[in-house]
């Protein structure tokens, strides 16, 4: 189990409904997230869309998410689908989640949740929605978010030797 | 990278003529315009084409980065009915979150030539709609400006996020695709292609450009050509002030430059140019004997002092400065300067045949001398020389014969 953000495919990762100031790279990146100061807002909304694409079929065995200093701007209701490219809000907030969330505040200090793993067997694309807030505030709040799992044998072209080399 | 849909008003009001030829085919062009645009700043750009009047609002072309396909779609549309903004806004949407290559961020742009007919409140709604999913929007109005001025700023101020959205408004009278080309709404990828930074408003004029080029789309040619037209006048400004000048101090005669004392003897020559007409003849008369008088002072120079450098340039001036600063015998330097201005008098014969012994002319050579550096007119020993001078055919004929030795050589 290790964390995933080597392998998560940066430019296509797609938040809708960000504020544009407060982006997506706030929770998401190493360094920014680890900086309370640093978080993603929602815009117009309380509601939050996250695609994060894969450049591999992974397995996702956990999550974490944090949103501490606002508690009533942290996220409640959270539904994650896989491999759903084109989801959008509408369609976000009426299929049938692969999983839910009801976040505690407990469950907001960035230990690891864990899934189900076996409905997370290949996943190229997560797709986090994030459907309302704690208090009913008008944005949403996201410090860090953290995925664990296991990528699959990959090969990497740099380890690719020459026949022979190894025995010289 | 972005994906576009164009959403062009089809409906009734844009028969309308007051936008040569057409509202509908000043748009039609306009739109041809962007297509063209957004496909060129980025190779993996998409453009799709919807008409927003009819029964309903139907897609003409999904996004394609083929321009041609665009192009065509366009051909053959029909006029007919009311625009519905808001469904078609919607459909756009659609067809944008379907988009293959989610890369590409997300646009629409609208034409609206008619007046529109939802309210204020369900445009700001499906606007904040569109910003919710990240779509940017363009809107170019053009015509109906009194019903759609207000809607169409507030759907604009509803869906902006990080000035990523304009409302363009196009007065009757105009180019249309002339107005949208300075816009921001050609500005893609921050700048990039077709950018233009918000001062490309100013250069909104259309074909007026300075040199002929857009100097917001190459940026880097127009200030080429600024810089080099600058020059050129600078070039063109000094040019004149030196004609003025030369002007002023007289015909310049090739040696009559920067006057310094040692160049008056070189100058000798020159006051008598004065008087002669320019023609190429006197000009090279007169260029002769200033060779001959640098290679007769470095004749004289290397034949009587072994010792002076010879440091004679074939230049009349530098030369003999050179020439005469290095030798220190008085006397020497006496008949150096002497045979010059003798061989000024030559040339002033040669070119000038109304002086015809100026050697004779005592009061001549004595101011001729007196403008000499270190020389005293009233020297006894150059009174003797120029005494023996003015028997001085001989002496010119030896010079001539020295000159004739030392081409030999």
């Amino acid at each position: 189990m290790t964390d995933l953000l080597d392998i998560i495919e940066w430019s296509c990762v797609e938040c809708l409904n960000q504020n544009p100031s407060r982006n997506i790279g706030n929770a998401l990146k190493q360094g920014y997230r680890e900086d309370d100061g640093l978080y993603l807002e929602s815009d117009t909304d309380e509601q939050l869309l996250l695609h994060i694409p894969f450049n591999q079929a992974v397995k996702l065995h956990s999550w974490a998410i944090k949103s501490v200093g606002n508690k009533g701007h942290a996220p409640r209701k959270v539904r994650l689908f896989i491999n759903r490219p084109s989801l959008g809000f509408s369609e976000a907030a009426d299929f049938p989640a692969v999983q839910e969330f009801e976040l505690s505040e407990a469950d907001l200090e960035g230990k690891p949740l864990p899934l189900k793993q076996v409905k997370f067997q290949s996943v190229n694309i997560l797709s986090i929605f994030i459907e309302d807030n704690q208090k009913e505030e008008e944005t949403t709040q996201v410090q860090k978010i953290v995925l664990y799992g296991s990528a699959g044998e990959t090969m990497n072209v740099n380890e690719i030797k020459k026949v022979g080399e190894e025995n010289s | 990278m972005e994906a576009t849909v164009v959403c062009i008003d089809n409906s009734e009001w844009t028969r309308n003529g007051d936008y040569a030829p057409t509202r509908f085919q000043a748009q039609a062009d306009a739109v041809n315009l962007l297509a063209g645009a957004k496909t060129e700043a980025n190779p993996e750009n998409t453009v799709g084409v919807l008409t927003m009047a009819g029964k309903s609002p139907r897609v003409l072309v999904t996004p394609t980065p083929d321009l041609g396909k665009i192009l065509n779609s366009m051909q053959n549309l029909d006029i007919e009915g009311q625009a519905n903004l808001s469904s078609a806004v919607q459909i756009a949407q659609l067809a944008l979150k379907h988009r293959q290559n989610k890369n590409q961020r997300q646009r629409i742009v609208i034409f609206i030539g008619s007046p529109i007919a939802e309210d204020k409140e369900k445009l700001v709604k499906v606007a904040k709609k569109l910003k919710k999913n990240n779509v940017a929007v363009d809107v170019v109005a053009f015509g109906s400006e009194e019903t759609n001025g207000e809607k169409l700023e507030n759907f604009i101020a509803a869906v902006n996020s990080g000035d990523n959205s304009h409302l363009i408004t196009v007065p009757a009278g105009t180019i249309l695709s002339d107005m949208l080309f300075g816009s921001p709404i050609f500005q893609i990828d921050g700048g990039a292609g077709y950018g233009a930074a918000p001062g490309g408003d100013a250069a909104a004029g259309g074909d007026a450009f300075e040199f002929g080029v857009d100097p917001n789309m190459d940026p880097e040619l127009a200030m080429a050509l600024r810089v080099s037209m600058q020059e050129e006048r600078a070039r063109q400004e000094a040019a004149t002030a030196a004609a003025a000048a030369d002007g002023t101090a007289g015909e310049a005669g090739p040696s009559a430059a920067p006057a310094g004392d040692a160049d008056k003897a070189a100058a000798a020559p020159a006051p008598v140019d004065e008087a002669t007409p320019m023609d190429e003849d006197a000009l090279l008369q007169q260029a002769l004997a200033m060779s001959m008088q640098a290679d007769s002072a470095a004749a004289l120079e290397k034949e009587s002092t072994s010792a002076a450098p010879s440091a004679v340039a074939p230049n009349a001036g530098s030369g003999q400065d050179a020439a005469m600063s290095d030798i220190e015998d008085e006397e020497l330097r006496l008949a150096l300067q002497m045979s010059m201005a003798e061989d000024a008098a030559e040339a002033a014969k040669e070119s000038h045949g109304a002086v015809a012994d100026v050697l004779n002319d005592t009061d001549y050579v004595n101011s001729l001398l007196g403008s000499l550096p270190g020389v005293d007119p009233n020297d006894p020993a150059l009174q003797g020389a120029l005494a023996s001078l003015t028997k001085s055919t001989d002496s010119k004929e030896e010079d001539e014969k020295k000159e004739g030795d030392k081409g030999g050589k």
